[in-house]
């Protein structure tokens, strides 16, 4: 029966294909713009994500704020009592930073520079254009080598391959020149939340605080986690310790994983809102089907008579209008999706981002039209159901 | 089997149109056996589609009894009603009454629908309902394809398809030419001389003659029979 008055509804729409295309255009541009609200939002949260995730998703950042109370906690040793402060703590790196002048003989560049360990350039994902990191050993004798990234490689040496090459660095207000060999120039590698790679340069620890600064504090502890811990969990453990030895105001945490999630909460609760605005025009799309269905009825009265004089039940009659409205708003329902993503695909490429389908939002649109048909096709359905069959059939 | 098909008991409907009571049918009792070819006569506002709308279950008597194939209808709702029509009443209409956009076929096809017969069954009785109307050959036409006296059968056809207890003609030639008429007129005999029992409805006394029996109408009452 109901693939029956499906091909009923198929009929009358074939009959009357400009009323309906006019109709469901309604419904085609409030599911269009459901779903392309939908995939822009997945999409919008992917690409942030995904930038945050640049910095590394297991990594937590742990920055000292310079006070009375934090003088002479963060030094290098720090580490290893926050290593024993919780589980789930693989590595922690310290990272000291301040501003340097780089010159060669032709050019200067100014830039911030990391004294950190080795490890420091796997831990953050950071890969060699040529040349390499420094090592362990270089590090334990305070080797003076840098790496540069590769914006400063490029104002530093414009012509030719840094690597082999010297640089001076020029220290402080009087100016204290000390010579590196550039031993690697980074790739280049997309700013993240906190640290801007290209733009600076990279010395061991031990070269930064014995021979450059005479300053132990560190500026920032790279904590990566042990696979299987979940950054939040952890966090929360560092922030308690952290408290306890500093206060809530002698550091700062920052993990991308986090702020990921919360920018991607964000963007979700605000493209569903989004989207329930969109619902609207579907609601007023759904009044088109309305009206089209009370015209299909109205024009159709001679048929319902007859169908009635042959033995069709109140019950069949409406269930053929309900089924004609679902079948409209499931076409509608469907060019409307096609719509969305072509919607989506054309404002994502614009914005250069790549595009995440959510396919929920498929389900959700067409679920939320195939309602608002039964619902809008419900009246006129009635209509057709109670008319009289004597009175419809000699309808002209 | 001389069962009573159409039984009509003091039958009475009334319609109140403003302050006016219209007695369309004003007591009327009578009997229909099984396999009789009546007419049911009368001039314009006699009653006679009253009658007809009564017999064929689209409506329900004011008063009285009205029993088809032995089965009162009093007191049935709208699907009752639809199922009585389905299963015991064949309708063919002056105007044919064919469903516009669906082919011969299908339209024979509609009431078995509605009877919940499966499809591939439903079109072999469609066919064979076709084939005792003589228009096999036309099924996949649609009614536009079609010339008056063709789409009659192909109404025809519908009419007997569920082998229904009475076949219910409101002035079935009244569209048609007299030639074609006549060969309407020849198909309801030989379906009448199979077994049906067809009542004609008309005001026509030529096809009225051609039925064993008929009944006059006159301002809502039986003024003759025989």
């Amino acid at each position: 029966m109901f693939w029956e008055n499906f091909k009923l509804a198929l009929d009358a729409m074939r009959t009357s294909k400009l009323r309906t295309a006019l109709s469901l255009l309604g419904i085609v541009i409030g599911v269009g713009a459901v779903v392309a609200i939908l995939n822009l939002g997945s999409s919008v949260t992917e690409n942030i994500t995904g930038s945050l995730a640049q910095g590394g998703s297991d990594i937590i950042s742990v920055y000292p704020t310079p006070n009375e109370r934090t003088k002479g906690v963060f030094d290098i040793q720090f580490s290893d009592t926050l290593m024993n402060s919780t589980d789930g703590i693989q590595t922690i790196s310290p990272v000291m930073s301040s501003r340097a002048t780089l010159r060669t003989k032709e050019n200067t560049a100014t830039s911030s520079m990391l004294g950190c360990e080795s490890t420091y350039f796997d831990t953050q994902n950071i890969t060699f254009d040529t040349g390499r990191g420094f090592t362990a050993q270089q590090n334990i004798d305070s080797n003076q080598v840098v790496v540069l990234g590769s914006d400063i490689a490029k104002t530093l040496f414009p012509e030719s391959s840094a690597v082999g090459k010297n640089v001076t660095f020029i220290m402080g207000d009087d100016g204290i020149m000390h010579t590196f060999e550039v031993i690697g120039v980074l790739d280049e590698k997309e700013q993240s939340y906190t640290m801007s790679y290209n733009n600076s340069v990279y010395i061991p620890l031990n070269t930064y605080s014995r021979r450059l600064i005479n300053n132990k504090v560190v500026s920032t502890y790279i904590i990566k986690l042990k696979s299987g811990y979940d950054t939040e969990v952890v966090s929360d453990q560092i922030n308690k310790f952290m408290d306890s030895i500093v206060g809530s105001d002698g550091y700062e945490t920052f993990s991308p994983a986090m702020i990921a999630k919360m920018a991607s909460q964000v963007t979700a609760s605000l493209s569903i809102f989004l989207a329930a605005i969109a619902g609207i025009s579907l609601l007023v799309g759904g009044i088109g089907i309305m009206n089209i269905m009370l015209v299909s009825v109205a024009e159709r009265t001679k048929e319902i008579g007859i169908r009635k004089a042959l033995g069709a039940s109140p019950s069949v009659i409406r269930g053929q209008f309900i089924v004609e409205a679902l079948t409209l708003t499931l076409v509608g329902g469907i060019l409307g999706i096609i719509f969305g993503c072509i919607l989506s695909y054309a404002v994502v490429n614009i914005a250069g981002w790549t595009l995440k389908l959510s396919y929920n939002s498929f389900i959700i649109a067409v679920g939320f039209s195939m309602i608002v048909g039964i619902f809008f096709g419900w009246y006129p359905a009635m209509m057709a159901s109670r008319l009289d069959p004597i009175e419809a059939l000699n309808y002209e | 089997m001389s069962k009573s098909v159409i039984y009509l008991e003091n039958v009475k409907r009334y319609y109140v149109v403003g302050d006016f009571c219209v007695k369309a049918l004003d007591g009327v009792s009578l009997n229909i056996n099984r396999g009789e070819f009546t007419s049911i006569m009368g001039p314009s506002g006699s009653g006679k589609s009253t009658m007809m709308n009564l017999i064929g279950c689209l409506d329900t008597a004011t008063s009285g009894l009205i029993k088809i194939d032995g089965e009162s209808t009093k007191g049935m709702n709208e699907t009752e009603l639809a199922y009585i029509r389905n299963k015991k009443v064949g309708f063919v209409f002056q105007q044919f009454n064919l469903l516009g956009r669906k082919t011969a076929l299908s339209n024979v096809e509609t009431p078995l629908l509605y009877a919940g017969i499966s499809p591939k069954r439903r079109k072999e009785m469609a066919m064979d309902a076709l084939e005792i109307v003589g228009l096999k050959d036309r099924m996949k036409h649609k009614p536009t394809e079609l010339s008056g006296g063709q789409k009659q059968r192909v109404a025809i056809a519908r009419a007997i398809v569920t082998d229904p207890s009475i076949i219910l003609a409101d002035e079935p030639t009244g569209a048609l030419d007299t030639k074609t008429g006549g060969q309407i007129m020849e198909l309801f005999e030989s379906l009448n001389l199979q077994g049906r029992t067809v009542v004609f409805v008309t005001h026509d006394v030529k096809l009225g003659n051609m039925c064993n029996r008929q009944i006059h109408l006159r301002d809502g009452k039986i003024v003759e029979e025989y």
